[in-house]
């Protein structure tokens, strides 16, 4: 799961423009074209350098996202109530492995090594999601990380996955037919507590609370504040604005939040019936910063906990490494 | 050691707080094997993606779980990435005629239009 | 002792160690050594998870058991029936791993006796789990043979993980007293110390295999009194935390 508006490193015009100096202009004129009329770039394609870089930036916080991902929502896999719940957390769980797996893999089709980007998430250089930054404080907290966040991922994904880099679209594929199922078991868990006892409910209600800014926060800066970013859109990099992605989200998903006689901790929040666009306060957006730049609940736990397991892993890989191995990057 | 996580599973484990750097070595992460599933007997073997291991065996069995845990799979094999041999991005062009050449197809032979005519003409005849 | 009594004893016991290891081994999901492990073992830990349930299931339809998930986590420590194997905190990996190699080929022995059980609900299932129950065991044999022809370190951590579980997994194989006697004599099961026999020449071959040391059978004392109720200080602290949630209000529905 993950909310990629943010993540965006928008390429300066500048820099840009540099970097398309080097850029063959015929290479670069017929590679648009391609794009333009919908078809997909392969790894071993021409592709301009700038093109590469914020692919290889996007798929791979993109895959440290679900790796990070996988730890709120550990965090109640011993405690998970009965055995559907237990054995449908883990699996969720793990599927967030398999994802960032399938991540990992796509992003090193265009030549940077899983090593390297496992090494820049723990040293603090590539990011991932804000929203793994937050603790899941109670039972309630995994089934609104369940229901809405995987939600949001869910809009974020399918936008994603009309893309035009191929082994990402690929990945995305598989991902979002597993993220049907991350949805519906949510959904299930949290109507179970909507649906069940006043404490249950109020459980439910306060963890809604805590997670809405940080839900609000998912998609990124409204567009107004962000860097434009015609190329990236024009290169199918991104596929929707922010603010596009935030209002399908909240179209779909607040009138079944309301529906279950829940409340949402934003007096604003409503759908003007003119425009169709949702109406809602602007969330922190110095708190985001804040979180994105480590100074969030659980940057530093979710990183140390990151790093103990590459700590003890190592003696593993290590002892079946093979120097003599002839390695080759994926091939798809 | 205690840490004031949520997670219990994290309390138990000895966390490094020193925020000490943490590097994986080149190569830690072993050899990337492409991996095929065939999703019933009878059927191809689809290319699906790949896994990373140190060797084939290791492969297979981590393939059995990232790409057959799910759905119908009864096979699967693994082929190192580095022994698949590919014709580069810009080859695509030594296929480009291939529509062209309907001899080799069956949308080239027109059986049905020669049939109608030589009808049309007998029946001509007879009347 | 009646043979109801007996079966509930057995099946117990067989469930536990399944819930409980699978709960130890899903403390790793998503703290795995490389990610492709990290999603094998938690399959295999899904697993286990699941294999207890159906034997708790089977207890309910067929022997007058109670509702699987109170009776999984709600009872008393002293009430679970689990081998002292299973409730040790998952150290490092190579613990994890020899503990995972020992446990499964025991249950794979006795799946593999179960299929010609006189109680009949055991067939179908034991039949139903082969395959699964197959992988586990090609997974643990294919670690603990390259782990410990890759390197003196670890072999060396092979070799001592082997040491501390050999003893842990003897309770595996608790005799089980009237119990056992009735269910051996009723054709249920070929008993204890048959299926330690079955298990020592299946885990033999593969540590040998490997260049590891057994630990004498004589020579090592098992840990039992796990099926008796007695457990080690690890299981309580487990139970809680597994029970968290479902305790606040065991009659709701989560």
């Amino acid at each position: 799961m993950y909310g990629g508006g943010y993540i965006f490193d928008e390429p300066n015009k500048r820099q840009l423009n540099e970097e398309q100096l080097h850029d063959d202009p015929e290479k670069l004129a017929d590679f648009e074209a391609r794009i333009a009329r919908g078809e997909k770039i392969e790894p071993g394609d021409w592709m301009p350098s700038e093109y590469r870089r914020q692919l290889i930036r996007l798929i791979e916080q993109h895959a440290h996202s679900e790796i990070m991902g996988a730890l709120p929502e550990g965090t109640w896999i011993t405690r998970a109530p009965g055995f559907k719940r237990k054995l449908a957390l883990i699996a969720k769980v793990q599927d967030e492995i398999g994802h960032g797996q399938l991540l990992y893999n796509a992003a090193e089709t265009l030549g940077k090594s899983r090593e390297a980007m496992i090494n820049d998430l723990l040293s603090g250089k590539s990011k991932y999601s804000n929203v793994f930054n937050y603790p899941a404080e109670t039972w309630a907290d995994v089934t609104v990380i369940g229901f809405l966040i995987d939600a949001a991922a869910i809009v974020n994904q399918v936008a994603n996955a009309k893309g035009s880099y191929g082994p990402y679209c690929r990945a995305l594929e598989r991902i979002c037919y597993e993220e049907s199922f991350h949805l519906k078991q949510g959904h299930d868990a949290f109507i179970e507590l909507a649906t069940g006892t006043p404490a249950q409910r109020a459980m439910l209600q306060d963890a809604l609370n805590r997670w809405w800014q940080p839900i609000m926060h998912f998609f990124g800066p409204p567009d107004k504040s962000s860097v434009h970013s015609e190329k990236l859109m024009q290169w199918k990099v991104k596929m929707a604005s922010n603010d596009d992605m935030r209002n399908q989200f909240l179209d779909t998903y607040v009138p079944k939040i309301w529906d279950l006689g829940l409340t949402l901790p934003d007096e604003k929040l409503r759908k003007d019936p003119d425009t169709g666009k949702w109406e809602y306060s602007d969330p922190d957006w110095d708190l985001f910063k804040k979180v994105i730049n480590g100074g969030g609940p659980c940057n530093q736990e979710r990183l140390n906990v990151r790093k103990w397991a590459e700590t003890h892993g190592r003696w593993v890989r290590k002892a079946l490494m093979n120097p003599k191995d002839r390695i080759a990057a994926p091939v798809a | 050691m205690e840490n004031q996580s949520l997670d219990p599973r994290v309390n138990r484990l000895q966390l490094n707080p020193s925020g000490e750097a943490v590097t994986v070595q080149d190569g830690e992460n072993w050899n990337v094997f492409e991996v095929f599933h065939q999703e019933k007997r009878g059927a191809h073997h689809e290319h699906v993606g790949c896994v990373h291991a140190p060797n084939a065996q290791m492969a297979l069995i981590f393939a059995k779980e990232q790409f057959g845990r799910r759905k119908k799979c009864v096979n699967i094999w693994v082929v190192r990435s580095a022994d698949i041999l590919a014709f580069s991005a810009e080859d695509e062009d030594m296929f480009a005629n291939n529509l062209e050449k309907t001899y080799r197809d069956a949308s080239g032979f027109k059986v049905m239009e020669k049939i109608n005519k030589y009808r049309k003409s007998t029946r001509h005849d007879e009347e | 002792m009646t043979k109801n009594n007996a079966l509930i004893y057995m099946l117990t016991a067989m469930a536990d160690d399944a819930l409980i290891l699978g709960h130890r081994n899903s403390e790793w999901t998503g703290l795995g050594p490389v990610m492709e492990e990290d999603i094998a073992f938690s399959s295999m830990a899904q697993d286990k998870i699941g294999h207890a349930w159906a034997l708790y299931r089977i207890q309910q339809e067929d022997l007058g058991g109670g509702d699987p998930d109170q009776f999984a986590f709600l009872r008393n420590e002293k009430d679970y029936r689990c081998c002292h194997l299973v409730e040790q905190p998952n150290g490092e990996y190579d613990f994890s791993l020899m503990r995972h190699f020992l446990f499964d080929h025991a249950e794979a022995i006795r799946y593999e006796q179960l299929q010609q059980s006189s109680f009949a609900p055991l067939q179908p299932l034991a039949r139903k789990l082969k395959g699964e129950i197959k992988y586990h065991t090609l997974h643990a044999n294919a670690w603990i043979t390259q782990l410990c022809r890759a390197g003196e370190e670890s072999y060396a951590r092979m070799q001592s993980a082997l040491n501390a579980c050999f003893p842990l997994a003897l309770g595996l194989f608790e005799p089980g007293g009237e119990a056992e006697d009735l269910l051996v004599a009723e054709k249920v099961y070929p008993g204890e110390k048959a299926l330690q026999q079955l298990w020592m020449d299946r885990i033999y071959a593969i540590l040998s295999a490997a260049a590891l040391n057994l630990p004498g059978e004589h020579a090592v004392q098992p840990a039992y009194g796990g099926r008796k109720g007695c457990h080690t200080v690890h299981l309580q602290p487990l139970l809680e935390e597994m029970g968290n949630v479902f305790r606040t209000d065991p009659a709701a529905t989560w």
